[in-house]
């Protein structure tokens, strides 16, 4: 009697269809985070010449 | 030469694992979603063409290059959504690719040979009819892949299209700076390679995508017997859906969503620095620029993979309550009330993540109340209403904030009336939700009318 098998889709591919699509998203986002954490730089002016005290 | 393209060639073969589907749509979509990064190409081309059209009209001329993108990715996902229901996702996630590579090539040469016509044409309206087949193509499919989580899968696809930004601004910026550095024009060689490298990106998701077969239905799931009158085991077919109540109350919904998010976006970086004046600079304002787009991002997922277990009318209930609230008390975090700026910047990020979830979670919302039959026709039809917020949100926001300008009052407190302007269309989007009832059944279709799912419909 012949039988038939179910041919499952490799773990493997699965692994490598998702690496294909977070790679450049990983990517994207490791620029973003960078981008996003100048808010915590929030009141830092460019450094100015020091200013005589006043009297 | 196409048959592959067929959806009788895609049908899954026994054995095929659904966890193959998301990323063929978010090949998709990852690439699509370059359109909301098309900023990084606006000065320098504003740079570019002024000594060749009218300089008085150039910022205005470049920014509909934009705003004709986004219309007809509107205007062709209501025009092909029911088409690609007959075609299948393969065959339009296909011409998606073809024509949004197509439309970075013709925009190239529109920029080598200073016809900004041909830039329109091509990044506008061939890519544009790219972006509004990708976005619709996968949606249908993975909602039939995943009928136990439609919230899960079609958020992570839609996803997709907010982390595109978070490529294509890098990629574009470093393809320019690359092409200058090696003597290439860099817009015109930039947008050629990137015209290649999405097509090829997008013909992965073509070659991955798979309908079910006939009958399937994931190992060990059981459709949920228990009743909810939002959640329909009927079909309604999208020229029927258009009949119903149900598909305004939803394109008011999303409308309202999306303006109103739209009324955050449009002017996040002048906002907080006028806000906390002397306090926020530029180069922490493109921060928090940033960290929207990372919770827009998140928010897709996030948001549309909770409405499985909330229940889309529930969900949406949350956005509008608390989005209403959040948009009426942020002005109060500024400099000469509050003045915190990590409180402003929280609930920046809540509303901005309601947004993105309002885009996630409207299909799933379509699927409990239409089916699945038609659900990518029905929402390519609703799209309308992104166009439409895209259009009306910068006018409102822009007329208010020229208005205040031209009078000569404090920018600074024309974003209060804004804000409040948007916390009323959350009451309108949460009165339009609260009326959303199950579809009657004279707009149901007839049994013998489906033809079994994934043998093509």
């Amino acid at each position: 009697m012949a039988e038939t098998t179910v041919r499952k889709s490799s773990p493997l591919l699965i692994a490598l269809a998702w690496i294909i699509v977070l790679v450049p998203t990983g990517w994207g986002l490791t620029y973003t985070v960078q981008n996003a954490l100048k808010i915590f730089n929030v009141g830092a002016a460019p450094a100015a010449p020091a200013a005589p005290a006043q009297k | 030469m196409l048959g592959f393209l067929d959806r009788d060639h895609s049908v899954a073969p026994e054995g095929y694992s659904r966890w193959l589907v998301p990323p063929a749509a978010l090949a998709i979509h990852l690439a699509i979603g370059q359109v909301y990064s098309f900023s990084v190409f606006k000065t320098p081309l504003i740079q570019y063409f002024t000594p060749f059209v009218n300089p008085a009209n150039i910022n205005k001329d470049i920014g509909y290059i934009f705003s004709v993108a986004i219309a007809v990715l509107g205007l062709s996902a209501a025009l092909f959504g029911a088409w690609l229901e007959k075609a299948g996702p393969r065959r339009a996630m296909f011409y998606a690719a073809v024509c949004f590579g197509l439309g970075f090539i013709i925009a190239s040469f529109g920029v080598r040979s200073h016809q900004l016509w041909l830039v329109y044409l091509g990044y506008g309206v061939v890519g544009g009819i790219g972006l509004g087949l990708g976005y619709i193509s996968p949606v249908s499919t993975l909602i039939k892949w995943f009928p136990d989580r439609p919230g899960l899968s079609t958020g992570l696809a839609i996803m997709g299209f907010g982390g595109g930004a978070m490529i294509g601004s890098p990629l574009g910026n470093q393809l320019m700076a690359h092409f200058k550095a090696h003597g290439q024009p860099p817009i015109a060689s930039a947008f050629l390679c990137m015209g290649i490298l999405y097509f090829i990106f997008m013909m992965f998701g073509v070659f991955t995508i798979r309908v079910p077969r006939e009958g399937w239905k994931p190992e060990g799931w059981t459709p949920s017997k228990k009743v909810n009158a939002l959640i329909t085991t009927h079909n309604v077919n999208v020229n029927q859906a258009m009949l119903t109540p149900q598909f305004y109350l939803l394109w008011i919904v999303l409308f309202c969503n999306v303006t109103a998010g739209i009324g955050i976006l449009e002017d996040a970086s002048p906002m907080i620095q006028d806000f906390f004046k002397g306090h926020v600079l530029a180069v922490a304002a493109g921060g928090f620029v940033g960290l929207l787009s990372i919770f827009n991002m998140a928010g897709r997922f996030f948001w549309a993979s909770l409405s499985d277990f909330l229940g889309r009318k529930t969900t949406y209930f949350i956005f509008f309550v608390v989005g209403a609230v959040l948009f009426f008390v942020l002005p109060l975090t500024r400099g000469d009330h509050l003045n915190s700026v990590p409180l402003f910047v929280a609930i920046a990020a809540v509303i901005i993540s309601m947004y993105g979830g309002g885009f996630a979670t409207i299909p799933a919302y379509l699927k409990d109340l239409f089916g699945g039959y038609n659900v990518s026709a029905i929402h390519g039809r609703l799209l309308t209403a992104w166009s439409t917020a895209g259009i009306v949100g910068p006018l409102v926001v822009n007329g208010i904030l020229d208005h205040y300008v031209a009078n000569h009052m404090a920018k600074q407190d024309a974003y209060p009336t804004i804000l409040h302007i948007m916390t009323g269309l959350l009451v309108v989007g949460f009165v339009a939700n609260l009326l959303v009832r199950p579809v009657a059944e004279k707009h149901w279709m007839a049994e013998q009318n489906l033809k079994p799912v994934g043998s093509g419909h």
